[in-house]
């Protein structure tokens, strides 16, 4: 394996122009009813896991979601890959409407978009062989790849850095960063157009994350698929995507390229969750420093989001406004193209330090204070 | 306990089966074979054959079968059947009470068990028949009542919602039934649907309400079991990942979760059997059961222990006690190593 161990430098700005659009969504919503109440069940509520994101993933880009744990991620892949039934909202695929399709309408594309899973130990089907596991996609889409389907599949096993002598072993005779490669492997073998990437290494080891984001770009780059990344590892967000979205509470807050919401992020949410990432400087090193933000408090129940703006509760700028009104996603004055913000009161677009750290939560305030 | 990973020495790939990611694995005998996994179930077979214990029971357990199976063979060999009244035929062997005349029930070189009192039926082939008798019926409430388990089970687990919601209700329904009262009281209902109580009952219709009774409230456990396991596979994500490619529910269930789901199955059938012999030897007893002259190893105790009979021997007790106590206990045995051997995990 040639791969290196470490997360190479992001990718100079994304200068491949954006292809026609591949996968549309607008307006998604996903509602779960809360069931409670006796003697007879009714719902009393809604989590509003995801509530109406529009997201564009073009052909053969790579198109990142990051976001805190919760805040719908994994709901809106889920939902893409049709796993879920949206509640409302619009899913078109290459212009066709698949948004309330049952499976058997679904059957043509279904082999173009395919999905990576987060937990390598329960994605596998332990009582299959990596064969029969790799091979069941084309089974069921009466898929026959020239030469026959064990070839195909030990071709595949080859391209994701497998031993193709493995065909006949088991899952539980691999590691978790093998594993992971057998479900990229199954993902590619019906060719898809789109593959989600439901975090696809937080379940790895460090080392071997890097391995897989690698074969996955390697995969993204030479067959040119493209790639819904979900993840919550900003870095690994920012080897592998040329645009990002970021979600809070089951909303887009920030979209836009890679270089726009790393460099010149303008939500406040995009700031704070940026300023979180630990940075090793070296002192005396002459990096500028970095701003701080500290939040305080968890994110609010998405069965009661706040009302306007969903961060207002935990934001340093709240206003009134922000209560009153849903900020929009547009395109603020000094933005890139394509880059957007749903926020009333933007930050500055840089993420250098500031006269003063943003502590906002008040145990981290008094902890401070005592170690100047 | 060692680890599921351990082999017998000179199997291919054995402990170092698991490789390093991103590392060739070594192949120590290159070229030798091909490199070929082994499946949890052949991983199984390996842990069983170490269990002594398992291995015992399982050879007690078949030599059982075996015999059920034989036993016209064997009682053709033996030159006598269990449904000649030997008190007619050679009325020199028992005196005017109808009870052998030899000591211990009239065992002899010919009559190796012994005679029964009153009728004088062979015991020996009497007990080869009885056994056969139990475990054809036990055997068949075990499949119907597996099948049951899986269908109810898996759909329940499967489907959800309103569908689980109503078979679970049915489960607890039939669980709170007094089992052992339910057969009791059941069976003459149910073999009068057949035949008019006037008329003689075939031995077949009495063996069908055994099976209809005990399979009604046998399935459940079963049921239950398989609803949590699917209901625990439907969230794991490599059913997601066939959801994805497309896999219609029903290759789903197929190929996804019934290989999943052999464990439980295994293990509770094992369970279920024994029981299910012991159950079926309770209503013969009983006299709810198979009645004379079919042989049958309940109806056996009740005949060895009416007043007659006990009187005179305990012998008449002592075979089909001992054998049933050694095929249950086996069968137990039988069930643990199972259990054992698809779960090392689960500390006894």
């Amino acid at each position: 394996m040639t791969e290196d161990l470490v997360l190479p430098a992001p990718r100079e700005a994304a200068a491949d122009a954006p292809g026609e659009p591949l996968l549309v969504v607008e307006g998604l919503v996903k509602h779960f009813p809360v069931k409670g109440g006796f003697p007879i069940r009714r719902t009393v509520g809604q989590v509003q896991a995801v509530d109406g994101i529009d997201l564009t993933v073009h052909v053969g880009e790579s198109f990142g979601l990051v976001g805190e744990s919760g805040c719908g991620k994994s709901t809106t892949g889920r939902l893409i890959t049709k796993l879920l039934e949206p509640t409302r909202g619009t899913i078109s695929y290459r212009g066709k409407d698949i948004t309330h399709a049952r499976r058997k309408q679904l059957a043509p594309i279904r082999s173009e978009i395919q999905m990576i899973f987060q937990d390598p130990y329960s994605s596998l089907n332990p009582r299959q062989t990596v064969g029969k596991i790799i091979s069941g996609p084309m089974e069921v889409n009466g898929i026959h790849p020239e030469g026959g389907r064990e070839k195909r599949v030990r071709e595949l096993l080859e391209i994701v850095g497998l031993n193709p002598e493995h065909y006949n072993r088991f899952p539980h005779e691999f590691s978790g960063g093998q594993r992971q490669r057998i479900g990229v492997a199954r993902a590619l073998a019906l060719e898809p157009k789109l593959i989600v990437a439901d975090e696809p290494v937080s379940a790895l080891d460090v080392s071997i994350q890097a391995q897989v984001v690698n074969l996955l770009q390697k995969v993204q780059r030479e067959l040119g698929i493209a790639f819904l990344f979900i993840a919550h590892d900003l870095a690994v967000v920012r080897h592998f995507s040329q645009r990002v979205a970021v979600m809070y509470l089951g909303k887009v807050i920030e979209v836009g390229d890679r270089d726009s919401i790393y460099t010149r992020p303008r939500h406040p949410y995009t700031h704070a969750l940026l300023s979180a990432v630990p940075e090793v400087n070296v002192a005396g090193e002459d990096v500028p420093q970095r701003e701080r933000i500290r939040l305080a408090g968890d994110v609010p129940s998405p069965i009661a989001p706040p009302s306007g703006c969903r961060f207002r509760t935990r934001c340093w700028k709240a206003q009134d406004k922000c209560a009153a009104e849903e900020p929009p996603l547009v395109r603020l004055a000094g933005n890139h193209e394509g880059h957007l913000t749903a926020c009333h009161f933007p930050e500055e677009p840089t993420i250098e330090a500031r006269d003063k750290d943003i502590v906002l939560d008040p145990a981290l305030v008094a902890l401070e204070e005592t170690d100047d | 306990m060692t680890s599921p990973i351990d082999s017998p020495p000179g199997v291919e790939g054995g402990g170092a089966s698991v490789v390093v990611d991103g590392e060739e694995p070594k192949k120590a005998k290159a070229g030798d074979a091909e490199l070929v996994g082994r499946s949890p179930g052949q991983l199984m077979w390996i842990r069983f054959k170490r269990d002594r214990t398992g291995v015992i029971s399982a050879y007690v357990v078949i030599f059982f079968f075996l015999i059920g199976l034989l036993a016209p063979v064997i009682s053709w060999l033996y030159g006598k059947d269990p449904y000649t009244v030997y008190a007619d035929e050679r009325p020199e062997l028992f005196d005017s009470a109808g009870v052998p005349v030899q000591p211990n029930g009239g065992i002899s070189g010919e009559f190796w068990f012994g005679l029964e009192p009153g009728n004088g039926y062979d015991v020996f082939t009497k007990l080869l028949y009885g056994i056969r008798t139990s475990l054809g019926i036990s055997v068949a409430v075990t499949l119907a009542t597996v099948l049951t388990g899986i269908l109810l089970g898996v759909t329940a687990g499967y489907l959800g919602g309103r569908t689980d919601y109503w078979i679970s209700r049915v489960i607890d329904f039939l669980l709170a039934f007094p089992a052992q009262l339910f057969f009791i009281a059941s069976m003459p209902v149910v073999v009068s649907l057949f035949v008019s109580p006037r008329d003689e009952t075939p031995v077949y219709v009495r063996v069908v309400a055994l099976i209809l009774v005990m399979w009604f409230l046998g399935w459940m456990s079963l049921g239950r079991i398989l609803r949590g396991t699917t209901l625990a596979l439907r969230e794991r994500e490599f059913i997601e990942a066939a959801k994805v490619s497309g896999a219609p529910p029903w290759r789903i269930i197929r190929k996804e979760i019934l290989p999943n789901v052999v464990t439980p199955i295994l293990v509770q059938g094992t369970y279920m059997l024994p029981n299910f012999v012991t159950a079926e030897a309770g209503l013969s007893f009983l006299g709810v059961g198979i009645v004379e002259p079919t042989p049958d190893w309940g109806q056996m105790f009740s005949k060895a222990s009416t007043e007659l009979v006990m009187q005179n021997d305990i012998t008449y007790m002592f075979f089909p006690g001992i054998s049933m106590i050694i095929f249950i206990v086996a069968f137990n045995l039988l069930g643990d190593s199972v259990r054992d051997a698809f779960d090392p995990k689960t500390a006894r």
